[in-house]
């Protein structure tokens, strides 16, 4: 029996019994929750005080069947048990979360951790659940069958926490003899008969199956006409919101940008100082910041799929469609995510149990079209078809877009797949699909935000500094001359232009695209900084400009023989440049470290990049020929 | 040769569960294969009654409360008897 205080708690459990959701309610913090298995993919780990008020630390390990470590994240969950984590002892206090209302299946995991020696609480979660399911569950009988303290709780309600919070104390309950293993030779068995015996006097279940609620709706939203119809209408309502609905928010922020950019023009005298702030600073970050409500939407419509539990219903109709690209439908939702952001996404190839499978999910990834991205199609696609933004062409042309990145990324997978050859150790598809539930809102508005403030965070770090050396260098070493056209050729950026221009020429871009094509390889958006800010020095009154302007410019521009710049097939060829390139440093972080090797990250980036210039060229050089001007 | 009197009860008909009517409740009699060590973490283990909910390419089934969809490869190596 330990006397001393526990100082480390570890969350156990199956995949989506609710471990995050009672971390939450413990730690008071708000890591994201989905009613998916697998949306734990790294230890998250978090401070809460016991009701004597000593402060203890808690891991949420992610979720795992057994302690078996058949892929990545379980492998975290037994090494973190084994105190063999970098950084971390082994823990005081287990506490095994198990969903209730599947209790003879979570059992041997129980059992398992049990066997491990260490002190051990039970965290009966979702007892309302079980209650409603018509299981008979005595907790009585359950703690003194298996010699631990066994709470019942409500995690997401926050009921039998406090009485949780009591077990966190000396003296901490004392580890009991694994005596289910002395009877039998195999140790699978013998956990099988032990929960056996549990169960019949612990947790009583109603002999006839009842149909709930999430079978009947499964028997729509999986049928292999409806549930297709309901998979191809959700997703198009994702999208239309998108595309269509986030146009309103936008047009607020257009507008408060616009006046704010005319409020600071008349508070500073025209000059070096008044440009900086105005075109440099307010123009170029406030032509990325504009694109937030659709990011918050986008990443609001995943973390409520997540949370409904329709991702797994998802995932299981996308089986067939995955299988085509060697891939299995537990890559759809690393896949589906990176249509938000690729980093999140990647992070969430951990739950694939195929190691190959996974690398080939990491390295397509990026090519699932990010939020990032849309910025660059906003501008680009209205000018293609010399019209106002938010017609339903534009809208259908994005559709395209969104295909041909994901198509490609199919194709790549593969090949790739058929190159990396069969796994040493076959993997099958398995998922467990949640019973529907209510989406938790608060977690989700809290997750939401958390992205919306990284994105305005790098508005304000990574973008504000690229605006303003931009704009510096495009406006030194000054000329004497009073044309802008001149000056932007003496500027640095001019030189750059210059120097880059034989680059981009075949693909049908000047320098000074080629110039904003390469400002934007550390993040995408960036691109339409750079064209607001190379393009701007023509601009004379002291307007501020959205996209409108930017492409009011953009449009005019010519080349040095008085041919427009952008015509339709060189705008189709920056189209398909920004389709391929894998231009986000953030990105190639993360896979480098996900993937275990930075020979992935930039094989994966030259690769992109080769593939987006070969693209392109391809593009404009065959479409000169075809008579495409 | 006179026929023995059958008094043994008859030998169950053993289906994979891939055989499975659908909509049917079954009861697994053997988990047995290269894969059967995952099936049974997932709670697939022997006795346990299953409902099987829909077949295809990958199979739905119930178990304890919970839905799993498998694949037919994992299926194919739950042998399974069904319940009067």
């Amino acid at each position: 029996m330990s006397e001393s205080l526990p100082a480390l708690i570890a969350l156990v459990g199956n995949p989506n019994v609710g471990k995050t959701t009672l971390f939450n309610a413990l730690t008071g913090s708000s890591q994201k929750v989905g009613n998916y298995a697998g949306v734990t993919v790294a230890v998250k780990s978090g401070e809460t005080y016991t009701p004597h008020g000593n402060k203890v630390r808690v891991l949420d390990l992610p979720g795992c069947y057994s302690l078996n470590a058949n892929s990545l994240d379980e492998q975290v969950a037994v090494d973190a048990l084994n105190g063999q984590l970098k950084g971390e002892s082994v823990p005081d206090l287990v506490v095994c979360v198990v969903d209730s209302s599947s209790l003879e299946r979570q059992l041997p995991l129980t059992l398992q951790v049990l066997e491990l020696g260490l002190p051990c609480v039970m965290a009966l979660n979702m007892v309302d659940v079980a209650e409603k399911s018509g299981l008979r569950l005595d907790p009585v009988k359950l703690s003194e069958e298996l010699g631990i303290p066994v709470i019942p709780m409500q995690a997401n309600a926050g009921k039998g926490l406090v009485q949780l919070k009591q077990t966190f104390r000396a003296p901490l309950p004392p580890v009991r003899e694994s005596s289910w293993l002395h009877h039998h030779e195999d140790s699978d068995k013998a956990r099988r008969a032990f929960i056996d015996q549990i169960c019949e006097v612990a947790a009583r279940r109603p002999d006839a199956h009842q149909l709930t609620v999430s079978d009947r709706i499964d028997t729509y939203l999986l049928h292999p006409v409806y549930g297709w119809l309901a998979f191809a209408g959700i997703l198009f309502t994702v999208f239309w919101a998108i595309f269509s609905f986030a146009k309103i928010p936008m047009g607020w922020i257009e507008a408060g940008q616009g006046a704010f950019g005319n409020w600071v023009s008349t508070l500073i005298p025209a000059g070096d100082l008044q440009s900086l702030i105005v075109d440099g600073i307010i123009g170029g970050v406030g032509g990325v910041i504009v694109f937030l409500p659709q990011i918050v939407l986008l990443f609001l419509f995943i973390g409520l799929l997540e949370s409904s539990g329709y991702m797994a219903r998802a995932a299981f109709l996308m089986d067939s469609i995955m299988a085509k690209a060697g891939l299995s439908g537990k890559a759809f939702l690393p896949l589906f995510s990176s249509y938000a952001c690729a980093i999140p996404g990647v992070m969430a190839t951990r739950t694939i149990d195929s190691p190959k499978e996974r690398l080939v999910t990491i390295f397509v990834a990026p090519w699932m079209s990010c939020s990032a991205r849309l910025p660059v199609y906003f501008l680009i696609v209205p000018m293609l078809l010399s019209e106002k933004e938010g017609s339903w062409k534009q809208a259908l042309i994005l559709f395209g877009i969104y295909i041909l990145g994901t198509a490609s990324a199919f194709v790549i997978a593969r090949l790739l797949r058929g190159r990396l050859g069969p796994d040493d150790k076959p993997n099958h598809f398995l998922l467990e699909l949640p019973p529907y539930r209510k989406p938790q809102w608060s977690y989700i508005f809290r997750h939401v935000a958390d992205r919306a403030w990284a994105f305005v965070g790098k508005a304000g770090t990574i973008i504000l500094g690229l605006s303003i050396l931009l704009w510096a260098l495009s406006t030194y070493p000054k000329s004497d001359s009073e044309s802008p056209t001149e000056q932007l050729e003496h500027s640095a950026m001019g030189r750059i232009g210059f120097v880059i221009e034989p680059v981009v020429k075949p693909l049908g871009f000047d320098g000074r695209v080629g110039t904003s094509i390469l400002t934007s390889f550390a993040a995408r958006e960036v691109f339409n900084t750079s064209m607001a800010i190379i393009f701007n020095v023509e601009e004379t009154d002291d307007e501020v400009e959205t996209r409108i302007h930017i492409r009011e410019k953009i449009a005019q521009a010519k080349w040095p023989d008085g041919r427009p710049l952008f015509t339709p097939l060189s705008l189709v060829s920056l189209l398909v440049f920004y389709i391929y390139a894998m231009q986000c440093l953030p990105t190639s972080a993360v896979v480098a470290r996900e993937s275990g090797s930075w020979k992935w990250a930039i094989g994966q980036f030259l690769f992109m990049s080769g593939f987006a210039y070969v693209a392109s060229l391809i593009v404009f050089q065959v479409g000169r020929m075809l008579g495409f001007s | 040769m006179s026929h023995a009197v059958v008094t043994a009860p008859k030998p169950e008909s053993r289906l994979t569960l891939n055989q499975a009517r659908v909509g049917s409740d079954v009861q697994i009699r053997i988990v047995d294969g290269p894969a059967c060590q995952r099936l049974r973490d997932l709670g697939f283990c022997e006795n346990l009654q299953v409902r099987k909910l829909s077949g295809g390419r990958n199979l739905i089934c119930s178990i304890c409360g919970t839905r799993l969809a498998i694949s037919r490869e994992l299926a194919e190596q739950v042998l399974v008897a069904p319940v009067a």
